[in-house]
């Protein structure tokens, strides 16, 4: 018997990989590209975070390790902790808003004497299906400063006076705001009206009998019974309030004057704008820990990755 | 080709079902207002219906206003100032085409001359021109590059598509059917990924453009189709394994026992079978590569400029008016829309879309 042979079958031998695991081939192409493309720049993103990097010395392979120095100088910068605050901020804000609208149009869309709902409910999702940009894109347009303005042409419809929304620091938070709850309500109306229709009939018609009136039924029957789905839903929708980039990026890049800059936003015009590579990607990991604890606790507590068990 | 026949009877049901729906709503009222009259429904009851549904009616149309108010925009020359000083207007004055001319553009194929040497002699071969839209007839001198940045899109799109089913097709099958060493840590990573990694795209952009620079990848159509590969695998192969659970496994056995070889089970059964999932992952892996922004704006130049950067370097740009910057949006969106409201009912059972039926 030759080596060759030898070593072939010790590795089928082998505990490891046995010859069972030859459908693992199939698999592998797919987490490989997956890998390379993910996880091999999550490993350069670190290397990037400890070193020097700028568009001038990175390409001519000259950056420098300066160990925690990045870390060490966005902690300390006022404005990574401005932008570390407006990013909760809005993460409280929006995610009260969209599990508000959701909730109220899941209940509208669900009412006992609401005709055609299957009809509006099909309406209703339509924004699903529009690529994030265009949605993005129309909302600015909606918040323009110009004639064509529609919060402001709503605005003098009701004789009041144009807002500037996008240079006005709390205003383009709203903006950002409404933005957000429109970009989420579908996602947000599909799973409450879903859990929606999952609360008991029977519940319903006892509190009725005891005399119940519709908002006492509402505390004590409907919110309890759809509270699992609905908090799954916020935890899922917190998390793309907290990465969101897209809608400051495009509004005014975070402005005016960098008071909007969400994280990621920061991250990206550090490095991008100001061309510092380093602190921009030890700001990148800063914000992918924040929202990996957040994501670990919330799956510790929620079992986000049900269904992989028994599948 | 029976998937497409079978569409076409999906699409022929809804189209019915749509049709139908005003008589059958007909059909109700009357239903209701002999009730009325015979006394045994109290007008009271009615009212009260009609007053919420036209309540819930008015809270969908408020929903949905900021896609009509583009719609209008797009048709109407100047740009859509539903408000004017003469009053509300929810209809443009004079509605017209040109803001979509503008987005199209000329589509004419050019005359080319072909010619063959044949023994000495040369024979010509000139194709006519081929005029399907010529604007300038309507008076849009100049146009949008829109055609531009679609074959861009296209060229990132297709490559895309080809790679990521070559890399989901196997690993759904292997994932659904085979039992092997790690199969639920990769499941479970996939999951996870779908569902808390959309953000780490941006997250990761400045290591993936240093990476791409230095490679020489950047502003390479084909580099960033693979990469949108990549990020479409972990969503798209769980779906279609979940599709592929759905597949009875007694056809599988069944196979077997008439000797069938494994391949010819996956090609003859499990492909077949599952062709609904897989136009729903091609589909998918298509809009991935379709609608992507961020990274394609950090990576490509302003040449290779797909449809979503070009809309977004129309953002701002003052000499473009209003109407066609929506026209731009829509010809860009409108169809996504469509496809994806299509597919919609096909990742149902995979997701938990169930509750919206009923």
């Amino acid at each position: 018997m030759s080596v060759v042979d030898s070593a072939v079958e010790r590795v089928a031998d082998s505990p490891v990989v046995s010859k069972d695991d030859l459908p693992l081939l199939l698999v592998l192409p797919g987490l490989f590209v997956f890998l390379a493309f993910m996880l091999f720049p999550v490993l350069y993103l670190v290397y990037l975070s400890f070193t020097n990097a700028e568009p001038a010395t990175l390409f001519q392979g000259k950056e420098q390790w300066v160990g925690l120095a990045n870390y060490a100088t966005v902690l300390s910068d006022g404005q990574f902790w401005n932008s570390m605050g407006v990013t909760w901020l809005f993460v409280a804000t929006s995610v009260a808003l969209k599990v508000l609208v959701g909730l109220g149009i899941g209940l509208v869309v669900t009412g006992n004497r609401v005709r055609g709902k299957r009809f509006m409910r099909a309406l209703i999702i339509i924004p699903l299906g529009l690529p994030g940009i265009f949605t993005i894109t129309i909302w600015r347009g909606i918040f323009s400063s110009a004639e064509f303005g529609l919060a402001n042409q709503f605005l003098r419809m009701a004789g009041l006076d144009s807002i500037a929304w996008l240079s006005e620091r709390w205003m383009a938070f709203l903006a950002y705001n409404v933005t957000e709850a429109w970009l989420a309500y579908p996602f947000m109306v599909i799973i409450t009206v879903s859990a929606l229709q999952d609360v008991s009939e029977e519940l319903h018609e006892a509190a009725m009998i005891d005399g119940a009136g519709f908002f006492a039924r509402f505390l004590h029957v409907t919110l309890p019974s759809i509270k699992r789905p609905v908090l799954f839903a916020s935890i899922l929708t917190a998390a793309a309030s907290f990465q969101q980039f897209l809608i400051p990026y495009v509004f005014n890049q975070g402005g005016p004057s960098r008071t909007n800059e969400l994280l990621i936003v920061y991250g990206y015009r550090e490095a991008f704008r100001f061309q510092k590579y380093g602190e921009g990607a030890a700001i990148m990991l800063v914000a992918v820990a924040v929202i990996g604890v957040f994501m670990m606790l919330n799956v510790k507590k929620g079992q986000l990755a049900e269904g992989v068990d028994d599948a | 080709m029976s998937a497409i026949s079978d569409i076409a009877a999906e699409l022929a049901d809804d189209a019915r079902t749509a049709a139908m729906a005003p008589v059958e709503s007909v059909k109700d009222a009357r239903y209701t207002l002999e009730g009325i009259r015979e006394g045994r429904v109290s007008p009271a009851t009615v009212l009260k219906t009609a007053g919420i549904t036209l309540g819930a009616a008015v809270v969908v149309a408020l929903l949905l206003f900021p896609l009509y108010w583009v719609a209008v925009g797009a048709f109407s020359g100047t740009g859509a100032s539903l408000y004017s000083s003469s009053g509300i207007r929810l209809w443009p004055a004079d509605p017209t085409i040109e803001p979509f001319l503008w987005v199209i553009g000329d589509l004419i194929v050019p005359s080319y001359r072909i010619s063959l040497g044949l023994g000495g002699y040369e024979v010509f071969l000139q194709t006519p021109e081929l005029t399907f839209l010529d604007v300038s007839q309507y008076g849009v001198t100049e146009t949008s590059e829109f055609k531009r940045f679609f074959a861009n899109s296209l060229t990132v799109a297709i490559p895309t598509v080809i790679l990521a089913m070559c890399l989901i097709v196997p690993s759904a099958y292997a994932l659904s059917r085979r039992q092997f060493i790690g199969r639920s840590k990769v499941l479970y990573g996939y999951v996870l990924f779908t569902q808390i990694g959309g953000g780490l795209g941006v997250a990761l952009l400045i290591a993936l453009y240093a990476l791409f620079v230095q490679f020489g990848f950047n502003d390479s159509k084909l580099a960033l189709s693979a990469y949108y590969a990549a990020t479409a695998v972990p969503f798209n192969t769980w779906l279609l394994k979940t599709y592929m659970d759905g597949i009875p496994v007694s056809y599988e056995e069944a196979a077997m026992m008439d000797g069938a070889p494994s391949w010819k089970i996956v090609t003859e059964i499990i492909l077949p079978l599952s062709k609904a999932g897989l136009a729903t992952v091609f589909i998918f892996t298509f809009l991935t590569g379709w609608t992507e922004f961020v990274v394609a704006q950090t990576l490509l130049s302003t040449d290779n400029y797909t449809l979503p950067v070009g809309l977004y370097s129309l953002v701002g740009r003052y000499s473009i008016p209003w109407a066609r910057f929506s026209a731009f949006a829509l010809t860009f969106a409108a169809p996504i829309m469509l496809i994806y409201l299509f597919a919609q009912r096909y990742i149902e059972g995979g997701l938990s879309f169930g509750g919206m039926e009923g």
